[in-house]
């Protein structure tokens, strides 16, 4: 297994160093993207590689002088990365989404490279508005015009299409990894499926696709394992990838992760984009989409609820409980926050919440709060 | 022996007409509490001043930042703060979202006893559960992505069952070679795109109310909404006199009036009180502070819980804090733009010139204008905390303070509502640090 995921796991740690050698080797232009809801398949259309811009692991230094510590930690770690000179290699730098954090961030970001094209297409966030297709149609649009203006030549409706079955293809096959994952088939651990979806946003779709068709078929192959560990879905974290260790602990504690909803995980490949018609009306159809599939507290609409979403999620996944993963200071979290805590309780599902800071967390203090609460869930299930 | 009182000449002097501004805003929730026993819908929204658009329309209008700065200002926050807490809201949510989530939250689940009957603002104890629950919820919100989340959340906890409209602000990034302030190809079609959301907004009015939307009632509201504002400009305006006749903390106190009380002639009236008080002071020399020695523009919203303590710090320093960015770049701020013939075009591109909706370039533009327009010898800057939307830009603002006027910064952390983010200490020894530098700056000079 080890040797399938270790490409997987290179890009992972290091997106600036893939995207450096993939420039490098083709002598193409490297597009940035803010998540969460980039349609990667306009940039790879183009022509470029579409990255999504990664939280570093590197302390924040320089970043302090741009933007106050009572920032999310994405946001702070993308301003310091910026204010570092991390970003040079980057021809642009796009954003889209409707968060006030972000665009403080990319107000720094301008600032601080002056040579460097930031291009804002403000995605509309209210999402069931008779209005919503139609301006995600035109956000659109002008980001490929945009993008075609980068890279000096039009992108033509058949390369979209044929990066939009590209990009489908992708999501798929790790789509059948989640299933499988579901089923006790997979035997990747969250970090492993992390590893996965995380260079998915960074690699080269077809690179990607070609290392993920192996791994997926060794997958298959593996009977399903029995164990006793507590079955739980991982919620939340939105922009930036939960770190590492915290992951790695929660299965030290008795538990294996049978779902998620995490950006880095099943909300990035939730949804698949229409392979036929007009591409760009496909991409706003896709956009609306994918927060019915999987409800997002960034985006409002009043008519998909995510708590809902959640407690079908853990009945599904047969999940015995939910741990919540919150990115202190972020604010589409923190006002959603209630509501799914109220279904739990509403639901009899027991959860626990995670607050995760950049700067990290105290280990062996969340040990013994993962413990007890996956004790807990032992216990409520024997009962 | 007794001896005869002598003046605080380190006391604020406040404007007198601004005393008649607290008495429109208790007139305002008075007959907010009672909209309901008088049959009238009620809306919340936040952000834009969408006011008059339901005062044409005989909707009773709550805004949410409006109420939680009041309870804030009269130290009232706590009860509805303590119940959203309990709800989970987590502190560092916006305060404003979070006071007024509790106030939705406490009228939901502890509402107001039946024996404890409204009396009156200042006796009440019961503010945080007094509001009418909303028949109707319009969002409206620049820049910010928070006010947007915070009616969802609202509706959500009314049970999804309160009709909600939304209209979206889009952020004026300016990247063409066009762009700029109130100009280019993005600004026009943006008001074009917002302006088309608010007679959409008008149709679902239509349909709440069961009623013809009565223009012709919006049309007079808004030409005087557009005479207070020049009344109010031009009052502001003569601040760059010097001594400065009023401050930063009167303007505050001058919010309410132009931002969400019911528009009518007692409102051009405050103002017109306001701009001849203004213009007397000018005339006599009669400063805001009593011994002006610096002139300062305060970048930042608010810290409601701290207005009259912060007018008072300053004054105490001899510090004029003669112009800001929550006061002089928001709430009507260009009435040229308003129509009152054809006011909606108008009024979406005053709803896009908030103090954050333009992207930093042309923020700060503004800023550096403002300070030059005022003579500031330096500027404050005040991160409230849970307000992102202001604190976003701060350090590039306080760079270009810095480097393009050469005066300078410093800055305190607050919040708009919640007090325990200030630190009173740490404010003093930042402010008089600045105005050492202010004072070996002159000596220099010298």
């Amino acid at each position: 297994m080890k040797n399938y995921l270790a490409p997987f796991a290179a890009a992972a740690a290091r997106p600036l160093e893939y995207a450096a050698a993939w420039k490098q080797r083709t002598g193409r232009k490297v597009v940035g993207s803010f998540p969460m809801n980039f349609p990667g398949e306009l940039g790879h259309a183009a022509g470029t590689l579409p990255l999504i811009l990664q939280e570093s692991e590197e302390a924040i230094t320089v970043g302090h002088g741009l933007l106050y510590p009572f920032y999310c930690g994405f946001t702070r770690s993308l301003v310091d990365q910026a204010a570092k000179g991390d970003f040079a290699l980057l021809d642009v730098i796009l954003f889209g989404d409707h968060c006030v954090q972000l665009l403080g961030a990319a107000d720094a970001i301008r600032m601080q490279l002056p040579n460097t094209r930031v291009i804002f297409y403000q995605l509309i966030s209210s999402m069931n508005d008779p209005w919503t297709h139609g301006r995600a149609v035109e956000s659109l649009t002008g980001l490929k015009g945009e993008l075609e203006e980068v890279v000096g030549h039009p992108v033509d409706p058949e390369a979209l299409r044929a990066s939009i079955r590209i990009f489908n293809r992708n999501r798929q096959l790790i789509r059948r990894l989640y299933e499988l994952r579901k089923q006790g088939r997979s035997g990747l651990t969250s970090l492993q499926m992390q590893h996965i979806v995380k260079s998915s946003m960074i690699m080269d779709k077809a690179e990607h696709t070609a290392l993920l068709e192996p791994l997926v078929q060794h997958v298959e192959g593996l009977g399903a394992r029995a164990g006793d560990e507590v079955r739980l879905h991982l919620s939340g974290h939105f922009c930036q990838a939960p770190k590492l260790e915290i992951l790695d602990l929660i299965e030290s504690c008795g538990a294996t992760i049978v779902g998620d909803d995490l950006y880095h995980g099943f909300r990035y490949i939730s949804t698949d984009v229409r392979e036929t018609g007009d591409p760009v009306d496909a991409l706003a159809e896709w956009y609306m989409a994918r927060n019915t599939k999987v409800p997002c507290p960034t985006r409002v609409q009043n008519n998909v609820d995510w708590d809902a979403y959640l407690i079908n999620a853990v009945k599904e996944e047969r999940a015995e409980g939910v741990i919540v993963l919150m990115a202190k200071f972020c604010e589409p979290h923190m006002y959603y926050y209630p509501e799914v805590k109220e279904a739990f309780e509403r639901h009899n599902v027991p959860h626990l919440l995670i607050e995760t800071e950049h700067e990290g967390v105290a280990l062996e203090g969340l040990r013994t709060r993962v413990e007890t609460f996956v004790e807990i869930v032992r216990r409520r299930q024997a009962a | 022996m007794q001896t005869l009182a002598t003046p605080d000449v380190k006391k604020a002097n406040k404007l007198a007409a601004t005393k008649l501004g607290g008495k429109l805003v208790n007139e305002y929730w008075e007959m907010v509490f009672r909209a309901k026993e008088q049959g009238k819908l009620v809306c919340w929204y936040e952000g834009s001043a969408i006011n008059p658009f339901l005062q044409a329309a005989d909707i009773c209008w709550v805004h949410g930042e409006a109420y939680s700065a009041m309870l804030a200002a009269r130290h009232q926050e706590g009860p509805a703060q303590k119940a959203a807490e309990e709800r989970g809201y987590q502190r560092e949510l916006c305060s404003y979202a979070r006071t007024h989530l509790g106030c939705a939250v406490t009228n939901l689940r502890n509402p107001v006893p039946p024996d404890a009957p409204f009396v009156s603002m200042a006796e009440d104890k019961y503010l945080s559960s007094r509001l009418p629950a909303p028949d109707m919820i319009i969002s409206a919100y620049a820049y910010c992505s928070t006010g947007q989340q915070w009616d969802e959340m609202t509706s959500r906890l009314f049970g999804k069952k309160i009709p909600i409209f939304n209209v979206s602000l889009p952020w004026i990034w300016a990247q063409k070679p066009d762009a700029g302030y109130l100009k280019g190809q993005e600004w026009e079609e943006t008001s074009q795109y917002v302006a088309k959301q608010l007679r959409d907004m008008v149709v679902f009015i239509e349909q709440q109310t069961g009623k013809p939307y009565d223009w012709d009632r919006l049309r007079e509201l808004m030409r005087q909404v557009k005479r207070g504002s020049e009344l109010r400009l031009e009052a502001m305006a003569m601040c760059s006199k010097r001594p400065a006749p009023a401050s930063f903390f009167d303007w505050v106190a001058s919010i309410a009036p132009i931002n969400h009380l019911p528009v009518g002639k007692p409102m051009v009236d405050f103002f017109q009180a306001v701009r001849d008080e203004v213009a007397e002071r000018v005339t006599r020399s009669e400063g805001a502070v009593h011994k002006e020695k610096y002139r300062l523009f305060f970048d930042g919203i608010m810290n409601w819980n701290k207005v009259g303590w912060l007018a008072e710090k300053f004054a105490k320093y001899d510090a004029a804090v003669v112009a800001g960015r929550y006061t002089h770049m928001a709430f009507w701020q260009e009435p040229d733009l308003i129509d009152p013939k054809d006011p909606v075009l108008g009024m979406a591109q005053n709803y896009l010139v908030c103090p954050n909706n333009h992207s930093a370039p042309i923020l700060i533009g503004q800023i550096l204008k403002l300070c030059r327009q005022y003579e500031v010898d330096g500027m404050v800057l005040h991160a409230s905390r849970t307000c992102r939307a202001f604190t976003n830009p701060q350090f590039l603002i306080a760079d270009a303070a810095s480097k393009q006027l050469g005066i300078q910064t410093s800055t305190f952390e607050g919040d708009v509502t919640d007090d325990s983010f200030y630190k009173d200490e740490l404010v003093n020894s930042r402010v008089e640090a600045m105005f050492e530098a202010i004072d070996a700056k002159r000596s220099r000079a010298a």
